[in-house]
């Protein structure tokens, strides 16, 4: 599935001050790339996912995902595009603490209509034994494998995955981006990971870096690395 | 500062707040209302009381001249013509009448010391009054016990005026120096009065006390004894100083049914459990523990929501709180702002609550007045109300406040900066989850939310069942009125009952007639019943057994009412002892009827003519379909006005039922409202997650707030148990205390419509919580730091 933007702007106004988060973007995601938007703090990395996954209207622009306008859509024909087409996984877990692994997992399961089965995707992120346990059982590595299967269970199409690895240490982060990297592969699911950690740009098909809401470079990675080969900066 | 932060924090709950002052409100003034209602009764009772010393026991006697009786008569009156009864002795024999009755009573003093009692006589009449049929009992004045008290005017001092009650005038537009015009004869109301042995108008065996159509009234003596209706009697008597009630229920109600003396005597009854003179105790008593357990459960769900509020804006501010106690701010600088502004929103509510409880304690208390026979005394405020309605709730929601936000403070600056710690799944998401393995998530989900604050589940539980309970018990009194009474005169086809008078023979009946004997003074096992010897084959008056026309079976045996089956323990197949006059009976118990008018029971007349006079085609009723001349019977009754004033006080109790109705849904709909919403606020960042993950919104609302759904009609179903236990109790402590049946009944359609207005109230509480899960923005899920 690729995504297509064409002119995309999005301003946010307080008051009377006007802040435009994403300038103009104009940009043509493949279907089954794995790509990075690297940028520091405030650079619009985040109003971008935003807008992209539908979560968020443009100010002005057109975004397209497999031929399709959403940035046309009404919130019902959105929740219904999601809900059959997209995964997300944020840098907080977002578990439901009541809930089990496997619960959990079939949270995302119970919307999709083509799901993989839960303990094929568990097993896939690595927690088979960790199955029956609570979210306060589960270090923060564990709980974010959760939230990666719970999106990837949906057999989603295109996953937006904001700061996934953002409160973890280096190796358990590693461990996570390798699980993302593998389902990539394996299910050519197009990947749309923010971060503001340069190295994780390494693993990537594509980087786009964006500065104060443009797209300041976009270029493909020639030099790809396994996640675990990543040198942490 | 610290104040003006609090403040805007609170402000911006402000419908909870307002919501939760409705129910504080309510909490105090349900019990100010009901305390001082009830209070304006029981002061001014309690003194009228002891003013016209009120009877402590009633005794109630044969009409029937018995064989002791006549022996006396003998020796003492000879009487001059054959009479079987009192009352007809006292028409035509009326010094014999009062020897009798003195020796009856000597006889009862006789046995028992340390009581007095004295004669209370009293007439029915029956009078027009703006084209409806009204009856007056007339109480001829007594000299020691049970004296007339006059609320307005004086005691009628001329043969042409007659005092009446206060209420029938006011319901008749009545007053003093108007005049009713009574057997023919005009009369000046001189006074309006009560009398302490009717403090509920019960004028007949049903269970009607509707006062617009029926009044106590007192004329002089001589007029009493000129109107020439067949004179009622019982007597009313008083402990003397050394006497307690345990020791006359041991020494008098435990042994009179063994005594020969006694033999005349077919009930004595204490007067709190006699419904006509002291149902008004229990009703006092009934009253101020309602009000109280009704207030008490408001107000714990006021107290809990209040400590869940706290809880959540504290937590909610944990960052700002840490941030004080890091900069050196003492504990008590922190908590004051938060407590000041608890008792700033919850003292009005109570105030406001306790001044409105005021104000309707008056109509409160004057709608017991349109049924007791009552002096009304002014509402005086009191301190002891004030502090309970007021002071006592307060109390409770601020040290709940204070220990709420003192567990928080308790933790270290640093604790408190730093996000709180996700909540875990607790023992009873842990067990449910197991129970509900099989569940789609979506459903168990609605489960597990709930069960994750068990306190704010009791909130909705409690109040979800106080509601029910109190819906499903007003429905328990739609139609009690029809049961008691209306649904006797349907299933017959008598419109009027003709009483003979004693000194000549009723016409024989025609086509649309029969021949009755109504004896209200017969003995079944001891008991006192209300026997009617009716025709097997009678056309307009059968008996029914549910859906079965058991009028012949009167053929084998006795018939009795469900009251008095149910009152008495009696069942089919029991034998039991007919006692009327001098003459018994051993007789079955064939059947049962459904009608719930008192201790009554039908036999065959022609049975009960050879018991009385050895000879068969005795009767002293007549009932028929037409209208009867009244100049032919010493009263005629016509069915018709006892439905009327039965569908009267039908309607009371539908309006009582109404009010019932209405405040369970306004409590019951605030207390879904707000836990909806806090739950809502609870699930925020789950919320926005799913809507990310692409659940619509009403696989949300299902998730969310479904559980709430599912679990209120749980409730509702489980309350019906509970209702019904609470009727039996009810029915059986009546039945007990006044052997009075109040035929509450719970129908499968009380089920479905309580069910049906708790999906209405659900959903007029979800409605604006609903408003605010589509409020939340999806962005929220990424802003999320931890649930």
């Amino acid at each position: 599935m690729s995504i297509k933007l064409e002119d995309v702007s999005k301003i946010y106004v307080m008051g009377e001050v006007e802040t435009h988060a994403v300038k103009k973007a104009t940009l043509e995601i493949k279907k089954g790339e794995f790509v990075v938007l690297l940028g520091p703090s405030g650079s619009g990395k985040s109003t971008m996912l935003n807008i992209c996954s539908g979560l968020d209207n443009p100010t002005s622009g057109v975004i397209t995902i497999d031929g399709e306008v959403i940035s046309d859509m009404n919130s019902k024909e959105l929740t219904k595009f999601r809900r059959d087409n997209l995964g997300f996984i944020f840098q907080q877990y977002n578990l439901l603490q009541t809930l089990n692994v496997k619960e959990n997992v079939e949270v995302g399961r119970e919307v999709s209509l083509l799901p993989f089965t839960v303990a094929e995707v568990i097993e896939q992120v690595g927690l088979t034994p960790q199955i029956d346990k609570y979210p306060f059982q589960l270090s923060g590595g564990e709980q974010q494998r959760v939230s990666i299967a719970r999106a990837v269970v949906k057999n989603p199409k295109i996953m937006f995955c904001d700061e996934p690895t953002g409160a973890l240490d280096e190796d358990t982060a590693k461990e996570v981006l390798g699980i993302l990297q593998k389902l990539n592969k394996m299910y050519e699911t197009t990947i749309i990971l923010i971060t503001h950690n340069p190295s994780i740009g390494s693993m990537a098909d594509r980087i786009i870096k964006l500065n104060s809401g443009e797209v300041v470079e976009d270029y493909q990675n020639k030099t790809k690395l396994d996640a675990s080969e990543i040198s942490w900066g | 500062m610290l104040f003006k932060n609090v403040f805007r924090t609170l402000k911006k709950q402000y419908t909870q707040l307002l919501l939760l002052g409705v129910i504080i409100t309510l909490s105090s003034f349900i019990y100010t209302a009901m305390d001082y209602g009830v209070g304006g009764i029981k002061v001014p009772a309690e003194e009228y009381f002891e003013v016209a010393n009120q009877e402590d026991f009633a005794i109630s006697m044969m009409d029937f001249m018995l064989e002791e009786d006549l022996m006396y008569s003998v020796l003492h009156c000879m009487p001059s013509e054959e009479v079987y009864t009192l009352s007809a002795l006292k028409d035509t024999n009326s010094s014999c009448y009062y020897k009798i009755m003195d020796h009856r009573m000597s006889l009862i003093t006789g046995t028992y010391s340390s009581i007095s009692i004295e004669l209370r006589e009293y007439k029915d009449i029956f009078y027009d009054l703006s084209g409806d049929t009204h009856k007056l009992r007339i109480l001829k004045e007594n000299e020691e016990i049970n004296l007339s008290f006059f609320t307005k005017g004086d005691a009628p001092s001329i043969d042409s005026e007659i005092a009446v009650g206060e209420t029938y005038a006011k319901l008749n537009n009545l007053d003093i120096g108007d005049t009713l015009t009574v057997e023919g004869k005009d009369y000046r109301i001189s006074g309006f009065v009560l009398f302490p042995d009717y403090s509920l108008a019960i004028l007949s065996s049903g269970l009607v006390f509707d006062n617009e159509t029926q009044s106590l009234a007192l004329f002089t003596d001589a007029e009493f004894e000129r109107i020439s209706v067949p004179v009622g009697f019982h007597i009313g008597g008083v402990f003397d100083n050394n006497l307690t009630v345990k020791e006359f229920e041991t020494k008098v109600l435990d042994n009179y049914k063994d005594s020969d003396n006694m033999y005349f005597v077919t009930s004595i009854l204490l007067t709190e459990h006699n419904m006509r003179s002291g149902a008004i105790y229990g009703e006092i008593e009934g009253g101020e523990a309602t009000g109280l357990m009704l207030s008490i459960l408001i107000a714990s769900i006021a107290i809990l929501i209040v400590g869940i509020m706290v809880s959540k804006i504290l937590q909610s501010q944990r960052g700002a709180i840490g941030i004080l106690k890091s900069m050196g701010y003492k504990n008590s600088e922190i908590t004051l702002p938060y407590v000041f502004f608890i008792a700033i929103l919850a003292f009005p509510a109570l105030v406001t609550g306790y001044f409105l409880g005021t104000l309707a304690a008056e109509p409160f208390k004057n709608a017991f007045l349109l049924f007791y026979l009552l002096p009304s005394g002014p509402i005086n405020q009191t301190i002891g109300t004030f502090f309970v309605a007021v002071i006592v709730p307060l109390t409770f929601i601020l040290i709940l406040g204070y220990y709420i936000i003192k567990r928080i403070l308790s933790q270290k600056p640093v604790v408190l900066l730093n996000p709180q710690v996700s909540s875990k799944a607790n023992f009873f998401t842990k067990i449910m989850g197991k129970y509900l393995k099989r569940l789609k998530i979506t459903r168990k989900l609605q489960h597990l939310l709930l069960y994750r604050n068990i306190t704010k589940f009791m909130v909705f539980l409690i109040g979800m069942f106080y509601a029910a309970f109190l819906i499903l018990f007003s429905f328990s009194m739609v139609g009690i009125m029809d049961r008691t009474i209306i649904d006797y005169y349907d299933n017959t086809d008598h419109n009027y009952i003709g009483y003979c008078k004693y000194d000549t023979v009723c016409d024989l009946p025609t086509g649309s007639q029969e021949t009755v004997i109504e004896l209200p003074s017969a003995l079944v096992d001891d008991e006192e019943t209300y026997l009617v010897g009716l025709k097997t084959d009678s056309k307009i008056h059968k008996l029914y057994d549910k859906n079965n026309d058991v009028t012949n079976e009167l053929e084998n045996g006795l018939i009795i009412t469900k009251s008095f089956s149910l009152v008495k323990g009696f069942k089919i197949g029991d034998t039991v002892l007919l006692e009327v006059g001098n003459n018994s009976l051993e007789i079955e118990i064939v059947s049962i009827t459904t009608e719930y008018s008192g201790n009554k029971a039908y036999i065959d007349i022609d049975s009960l003519s050879d018991l009385l006079t050895r000879s068969t085609g005795y009767y002293n009723t007549i009932y028929s379909e037409t209208e009867l001349s009244p100049d032919n019977y010493v009263i005629v009754i016509s069915t018709n006005d006892i439905v009327d004033q039965t569908q009267r006080m039908q309607t009371l109790f539908d309006m009582m039922m109404f009010v019932t109705i209405i405040v369970s849904i306004v409590i019951g709909a605030i207390v879904v409202y707000i836990l909806t919403v806090m739950t809502i606020e609870d699930n925020f960042y789950n919320i926005s997650l799913f809507k990310v993950i692409g659940y619509n919104d009403k696989e949300i609302d299902k998730m969310i707030i479904g559980g709430y759904l599912i679990y209120g009609i749980i409730i509702f179903i489980s309350a019906i148990p509970t209702a019904i236990l609470s009727f039996i109790g009810l029915q059986l402590l009546m039945a007990r205390m006044y052997n009075v049946v109040m035929p509450f009944e719970f129908s499968l359609w009380h089920g479905v419509v309580a069910i049906v207005i708790y999906i209405i109230l659900f959903y007029l509480g979800a409605y604006v919580a609903k408003r605010k899960l589509s409020r939340i923005s999806l962005q929220e899920a990424m802003k999320m730091y931890q649930i």
